[in-house]
């Protein structure tokens, strides 16, 4: 089966090493509110908008900030999509199939759980739906693709 | 569509895994095709056909609503 868009099946372990790692440590962060001060260092801010205290806007400027979230959250997305998108050890036409499947699944699934959000959470609370919401339609594909593979082994006669 | 693929297989004495590594395709290949959860394509049913040295119509089968 020819694809041009998987990667070998070795980087498919740092993938889930990463992943993981990136979505224990996330929620440990969510948890504790997102005030770490751990990891300061300067960083390069192209736009930086700050409405609540009068129009001051910044171009292109150094800032000092916590890269810890930034961290985690590209942890999460790099490790999601190496899980994602690396081949199986056997890569065939029904694996490719129940992986587009599983896509679809997964922006379904975060499509309708966005929508009960949208009509039903409101204020600051939101925010926290919008966080999550970054990661889901990942977590939810790899979620679906995992437990369809391991249920198309799972009851052999 | 139906197949006999489980029939052959009992025929030539094999397990799933087995048939699924001479063909070159994963075990949840074999195992969905067998339940007619997956209709394969025809590339992927010929060479199972070739594999048991059969006809593909001797093997995959249309359902009467087909």
């Amino acid at each position: 089966m020819k694809t041009n868009y998987l990667l070998p099946h070795k980087y498919k372990t740092i993938g889930w090493i990463l992943f993981l790692l990136g979505l224990i440590s996330g929620i440990i962060l969510f948890i504790v509110g997102y005030e770490v001060d751990i990891l300061k260092v300067d960083v390069l801010s192209i736009l930086n908008v700050e409405p609540l205290f009068g129009e001051d806007f910044g171009f292109f400027e150094i800032i000092e900030n916590s890269i810890m979230d930034e961290l985690i959250a590209l942890a999460i997305i790099v490790g999601g999509l190496l899980v994602g998108f690396t081949k199986e050890k056997v890569e065939d036409e029904f694996i490719y199939k129940l992986r587009t499947d599983s896509l679809v699944w997964g922006l379904l699934c975060n499509c309708f759980v966005l929508i009960f959000a949208i009509l039903f959470v409101y204020n600051f609370t939101f925010l926290h739906i919008m966080i999550f919401n970054m990661f889901t339609p990942l977590v939810f594909f790899i979620i679906r693709f995992n437990f369809l593979k391991f249920k198309a082994v799972s009851h052999e006669e | 569509m139906k197949n006999r693929i489980k029939v052959e297989r009992a025929i030539h004495d094999m397990t799933q895994a087995e048939l699924a590594e001479k063909i070159g395709v994963s075990r949840q290949s074999i195992n969905a095709i067998e339940k007619a959860k997956y209709v394969p394509s025809a590339l992927l049913a010929l060479k199972i056909a070739r594999f048991f040295e059969k006809p593909v119509e001797s093997i995959f089968f249309l359902e009467d609503e087909e």
